[in-house]
C-alpha cells in the first residue's frame, strides 16, 4: 500500500504538494530521498519559487545559518526571513491575520499558545513532514491534528563563573543557600518568555515559598535570562538563574569564562513550535522547509550552535543528549492563566 | 537687507503687473490643501487608529472604556506614570541645565575647539540610548563597573560602589546626557543667527559677559529652550533602552517598559497599551498650554534685516575653563562610553578581559562581510532615514510657517496634529501605521514607503519645534517687504524666509537625520524581511546576547553617521560664507533705509 501510493506520487508529479498532505505521508520511504532535485515537493516549491519565514526561535546567526542551508539545498527558492522576538513576530501576524495579508509562509515562535491560538482561528494547515520520525520521541506529534510541530528545543538552566564560583548550586533549591545572597542574576518573566516559564515551572514543583525565599536571596533581574550571561560575564553577578542553556555554552565555546550546570532538580524544558499559515503564498515552500527542520543539516547545524538538536540521531555538542539530562515541561492546555498568575506572583514575592 | 537686494525692481515691477490676485488662491488652496492631506496621512489616519484602539478591548474586540478605566484603578499602572513623569521633568531639566550654556560657549564666545565640541556633542546624539546605557554598565555596575573597580583600588576593596547606574539616577543621567544634544542644537541655531544689538547695548551699559548672557541673550531665544524642553521631556517619557536596562533590576516601572509587558502577554493587550499612552498625551498638552501662557505675545524677533551674529564675546581668562566644562558632556556621553565599547568589540570573548590574544577585529569583519543582511540593512537604513528626514524637514518648516505668521484659520490646530506622534510611544505608533496602511485603499505593506512615511511622521514634531523657534527668531517686516512688492506667500517664503533660516533647516535636516537612524520601535511591525534596517541588526544581535557584535556594530553605526556629518560640513561652510559675504556687502554698501528699523 505505501509502496504503492509512492510509485503513484511520483508519476503524477503535479499533485503531489497535495499528495504529500493528503496522504498521510508515506513514512520512511520518502525519507530516504538522497537527491533533493527528484523531490516532488521541492519541484512545486521551486515553481512557487520564495518562502517567507517569520521566526523567532533560535538566535540571528543560526537562523541565518539554517535559512543558508536551505538556499544550497533548494535552489531556486528565495528565502525572506524576518527574524525578531517571539512575541513580536506573533503579534505582527496576527495584526496581518485580522487585516487580511497573507504574507508568511512559515511561523516559529518560542510559545505554544500562539499555535493553540492559531488553530482555534483556523488559521493553520494541516501537514506532516516525513523527517518527522526523527524527531525525539517526547516530542513527536505535538498536535493530533499536525498543525503544528516542534522547532526548536529550549532549556533552562543554572549558569556561574567557574573562576569565582568552585562548586556552583547543583539544582534549583541549592541556590535559595545563603552564600548565594546577592549574587544571583536572572531575566523577568515579564519580559522574558524563558524565564515566565520557569516561573510556571517552579511553582508547580514548589510552590509559592520557593518564590519567597529566592526574592530574599535579592536577584538583580534583568529583562532577557541571556542577561544573566552578560552579568556573569562582567563581573556583576556569579550565578545566574532560569538561565539559557545553548547560549552559555556559545560563551563558553568562545572562550568566556562561564560554565551551565544542568540542575539536579530538572532543567526545565521549553519547545519552539512552528507551524505552516493555511493562506500561505507558498505552501509547498513552506512544506519543504518545515521538513528540511528535520534534515540532519540542519541538527548538524544546531549542533554547531550548542542547541539541542531535533533528531534523536545526530547528539547535541559535546556529546550530550537528551537522555543524559533530567527535565521537566509544563505542559496542559490551560497555561495561559498560569503564566499571568506567575508573572503576578513574582512581582508580589520577588520584587 | 542685502537678502531682498538680490530681487531686482525690475522683476518686482514686472510682477506686480501681472494679475497676482487670480493665481495666488489657487497655488495657496493647493499648498495648504496638501499639507492637510499630508498631515491627514502621517498623523491623523494612524494616530485615529491608535485612538479607536484604545477604546477596544483586547480579548472580545468589543468597544469599551473599560482600558481607561483600568488605568486609574489600579496602582499597578498609576506607578509608572509618575515614575515616567519624575524621569521626564529630570531629563528636561538636565538637558536644558546643560544644553543651553553650552550652546551659548560654542556659538556666541571665543571658546577654543568650537567645531569639535560641536561635533562631539553630534557624536552623543548618534548614539542610541539604549548603546550609552549599555557602555554605562560597563562603566558603573555596582560590582563590575570600571569605574567602580578604579574607586576600590583607590578606596579599599570594602568600600561600597561609588555608582550604581542601576538606580532611578542612573537612569535619569543617562536620558539626560543622551538629550542634550536636542537642547544644544535647537537653541546654538536660534543664537547662530542672532543679531548682536542688544548684547552690544548692554555691554555698552557695562554689563558683565555673564549677566549679558543671562538677561540678554538666553531669554531672548527664550522659545528655542522651551521647545528644546518639552522634546526634551517628551524624550524622557518615550525612551524604552534605558529605563529597560537600567530601572528593571531596580524594579521601578516607567510606562515604557510597562508598555512592553502589555505586548509580552498572551495574548498582546494592544489595545489596551494604546489607551495606556493617553495620559502622556494629556502632560505634554499641558506643557503646550504652559508655553502659550510663557510665550504669550512677547516678541523674540532677533532677525530683522539688521546686522546678524559674528562678533564673538571674548571669555578672557575663563576660556580654558569653560573649555574644559564643555568638554564633561562628550566625556560622559562619549568618551567613556565608547572607550568600553570599543574595548568589548576589538576582543573576540569579552569575558576574558583584555590580552593581547583576545584582541581581534573579527566582529568588525562579521558585521561587514560575515552577515549577508547588513549590507541591505545599511543602505536601507541610510536610504530611508535621507528620504524621511527630507520630507520631515520640508513638511515641518511649511508647517511651522503656517502656524507661527497665522496663514490661515485654525494654523494653530496644524501645529497640535503636527505634535502628536512623538508623543505616542514607537511601538505603539508602529500599531497605528499598521493599521492604517495594510487595508484597503491605502495598502503600503511591506513598501519602504510606509517606513520612510512612519519615520518622516515620528519625528515631524522636531522638524516643527526647530523650524518654529527658527521663525520666531526672525521678523515679519522682510516678509511683508516683498509681500509689498508684489511677492505672492510662496514666493516670500521661498526667497525670504528660507535663505533667512539658512543653516537652521540644515541642522533641522540632522535633528531629525540622526534619531530616525537609530530609531528601533516605530519600525518594529512595519519593516520586512527586505525593507529590514541597521538598528533591528542591532536589536537582534542584543536579543541573542551577542555583545561583541552589538559594540561593534554600533560602533560602525556611529562612523557612518559622523561620516555624514563630516560630508555634509562643507554644505555648512557654504552658507557660513554666504552670510559672511552678506555682512561684508553690508559694509562695504551701507543701507539706504529701505526698510523702516
Amino acid at each position: 500500500m505505501m509502496e504503492f501510493s509512492r510509485r503513484r506520487l511520483l508519476q503524477t508529479g503535479g499533485l503531489v504538494g497535495t499528495a504529500l498532505v493528503t496522504g498521510g505521508l508515506a513514512g520512511t520511504a520518502f525519507s530516504r530521498i538522497a537527491a533533493a532535485a527528484d523531490d516532488p515537493l521541492y519541484a512545486a516549491a521551486k515553481k512557487e519559487g520564495a518562502l517567507t519565514l517569520y521566526w523567532g526561535s533560535y538566535e540571528q546567526q543560526t537562523m541565518e545559518a539554517i535559512r543558508d542551508a536551505f538556499k544550497a539545498k533548494y535552489p531556486g527558492i528565495e528565502v525572506n526571513l524576518l527574524r525578531q522576538a517571539s512575541q513580536t513576530v506573533y503579534t505582527r501576524l496576527r495584526m496581518e491575520l485580522q487585516s487580511g495579508v497573507h504574507e508568511c509562509d512559515s511561523l516559529g515562535t518560542t510559545n505554544m499558545l500562539h499555535y493553540t491560538e492559531l488553530k482555534k482561528i483556523g488559521a493553520l494547515a494541516p501537514f506532516e513532514p516525513v523527517d518527522g520520525v526523527h524527531i525525539p520521541d517526547a516530542f513527536r506529534n505535538l498536535d493530533p491534528d499536525k498543525m503544528y510541530h516542534v522547532g526548536a528545543i529550549s532549556l533552562t538552566s543554572i549558569n556561574y563563573a567557574p573562576g569565582k564560583v568552585p562548586s556552583p548550586p547543583a539544582s534549583w533549591q541549592a541556590l535559595l543557600e545563603d552564600q548565594w545572597q546577592g549574587k544571583i542574576t536572572t531575566g523577568s518573566p515579564a519580559f522574558s518568555g524563558d524565564v515566565a516559564n520557569w516561573v510556571v515551572a517552579i511553582r508547580r514543583k514548589y510552590g509559592d515559598d520557593f518564590l519567597r525565599a529566592f526574592g530574599k536571596q535579592k536577584p538583580k533581574v534583568g529583562q532577557s535570562n541571556v542577561d544573566t550571561v552578560t552579568d556573569i560575564l562582567a563581573g556583576e553577578r556569579v550565578v545566574g538563574s532560569g538561565a539559557p542553556f545553548s547560549y552559555t555554552l556559545t560563551q563558553k565555546a568562545a572562550g568566556n569564562p562561564i560554565d551551565v550546570v544542568a540542575p539536579s532538580d530538572d532543567a526545565i524544558l521549553n519547545l519552539g513550535v512552528t507551524g505552516i499559515l493555511a493562506k500561505a503564498p507558498h505552501p509547498n515552500a513552506a512544506r519543504l522547509f518545515t521538513n528540511f527542520l528535520y534534515s540532519t543539516e540542519v541538527s548538524m547545524i544546531l549542533q554547531k550552535n550548542y542547541w539541542p538538536t531535533l533528531r534523536k540521531d545526530v547528539p547535541w555538542a559535546e556529546g550530550r543528549s537528551l537522555d543524559q539530562l533530567k527535565w521537566y515541561r509544563n505542559t496542559g492546555d490551560d497555561l495561559g492563566p498560569e503564566v499571568a498568575e506567575g508573572i503576578a506572583k513574582w512581582k508580589e514575592l520577588v520584587r | 537687507m542685502g537678502v531682498i537686494s538680490t530681487d531686482s525692481p525690475d522683476s518686482a515691477a514686472a510682477r506686480t503687473a501681472r494679475p497676482v490676485m487670480a493665481r495666488v488662491p489657487l497655488a495657496r488652496t493647493v499648498v495648504f490643501g496638501a499639507v492637510a492631506l499630508l498631515l491627514f496621512l502621517l498623523v491623523v489616519l494612524p494616530f485615529g487608529w491608535v485612538l479607536n484602539n484604545s477604546f477596544h478591548d483586547d480579548l472580545t474586540g468589543a468597544w469599551t472604556l473599560g482600558n481607561y478605566a483600568r488605568i486609574f484603578q489600579s496602582a499597578e499602572l498609576l506607578e509608572p506614570l509618575f515614575n515616567s513623569l519624575l524621569l521626564a521633568v529630570a531629563t528636561a531639566v538636565i538637558a536644558v541645565g546643560i544644553g543651553v550654556p553650552l550652546a551659548w560657549l560654542v556659538s556666541r564666545t571665543d571658546l577654543p575647539f568650537r567645531r569639535t565640541i560641536r561635533v562631539l556633542t553630534l557624536t552623543a546624539f548618534v548614539t542610541p540610548s539604549f548603546i550609552g546605557a549599555t557602555g554605562w554598565i560597563l562603566l558603573a555596575a555596582p560590582n563590575s563597573g570600571w569605574l567602580n573597580a578604579l574607586w576600590r583600588t583607590l578606596a579599599g576593596a570594602e568600600a561600597g560602589p561609588l555608582l550604581n547606574i542601576y538606580s532611578m539616577t542612573g537612569a535619569i543621567f543617562i536620558c539626560g546626557i543622551y538629550t542634550v544634544p536636542y537642547s544644544f542644537t535647537m537653541v546654538s541655531s536660534a543664537l547662530d543667527e542672532m543679531a548682536v544689538e542688544l548684547e552690544d547695548a548692554a555691554a555698552t551699559l557695562g554689563s558683565g559677559t555673564l549677566r549679558t548672557m543671562l538677561s540678554i541673550t538666553i531669554p531672548l531665544v527664550t522659545p528655542a529652550v522651551i521647545a528644546s524642553f518639552i522634546l526634551s521631556f517628551i524624550q524622557g517619557l518615550t525612551l524604552f533602552g534605558v529605563p529597560a536596562f537600567l530601572l528593571t533590576p531596580t524594579g521601578i516601572p516607567v510606562v515604557t517598559t510597562k508598555l512592553a509587558e502589555f505586548y509580552q502577554l498572551f495574548p498582546p493587550e494592544i489595545y489596551m497599551a494604546a489607551a495606556y499612552c493617553m495620559p502622556l498625551l494629556l502632560v505634554t498638552a499641558m506643557l503646550f498650554w504652559m508655553r502659550r501662557r510663557i510665550l504669550g505675545r512677547k516678541q523674540f524677533v532677533t532677525i530683522s534685516g539688521k546686522s546678524r551674529a559674528g562678533r564673538r564675546i571674548a571669555l578672557g581668562a575663563a576660556r580654558w575653563p569653560a573649555f574644559g566644562a564643555a568638554l564633561l558632556l562628550p566625556l560622559v556621553s562619549v568618551f567613556l562610553p565608547y572607550a568600553a565599547l570599543l574595548l568589548v568589540s576589538l576582543t573576540r570573548a569579552w569575558g576574558q578581559g583584555l590580552s593581547w590574544e583576545n584582541l581581534s577585529l573579527h566582529w568588525y569583519w562579521w558585521a561587514l562581510f560575515g552577515n549577508s543582511e547588513t549590507h541591505t540593512a545599511i543602505v536601507n537604513s541610510l536610504l530611508f532615514s535621507t528620504l524621511a528626514a527630507t520630507l520631515c524637514v520640508m513638511l515641518g518648516t511649511v508647517v511651522a510657517y503656517i502656524v507661527e505668521r497665522r496663514l490661515v484659520f485654525g494654523a494653530s490646530l496644524f501645529g497640535a496634529v503636527t505634535t502628536v506622534p512623538i508623543i505616542i510611544p514607537g511601538i505603539v505608533m508602529s500599531v497605528g501605521f499598521f493599521a492604517a496602511y495594510t487595508r484597503a485603499p491605502l495598502n503600503l505593506y511591506g513598501t519602504p514607503l510606509l517606513l520612510v512615511a512612519a519615520f518622516a511622521a515620528t519625528f515631524l514634531p522636531i522638524a516643527y519645534a526647530h523650524g518654529g523657534s527658527i521663525l520666531k527668531g526672525i521678523g515679519p517686516e522682510l516678509e511683508r517687504a516683498a509681500r509689498s512688492l508684489g511677492a505672492g506667500e510662496g514666493r516670500t517664503f521661498l526667497s525670504i524666509t528660507i535663505p533667512l533660516m539658512g543653516g537652521g533647516l540644515l541642522s533641522g535636516w540632522f535633528l531629525v537625520f540622526i534619531p530616525i537612524i537609530r530609531e528601533l520601535s516605530v519600525a518594529v511591525f512595519l519593516i520586512t524581511p527586505k525593507t529590514n534596517v541597521m538598528t533591528t541588526l542591532i536589536y537582534n544581535a542584543k536579543d541573542g546576547g551577542n555583545y561583541e557584535a552589538v559594540c561593534a556594530m554600533s560602533v560602525l553605526l556611529l562612523l557612518i553617521t559622523l561620516a555624514l556629518v563630516a560630508a555634509a560640513g562643507p554644505l555648512t561652510r557654504l552658507t557660513t560664507v554666504r552670510r559672511t559675504s552678506r555682512a561684508t556687502a553690508r559694509k562695504t554698501a551701507p543701507a539706504e533705509g529701505v526698510l523702516p528699523t
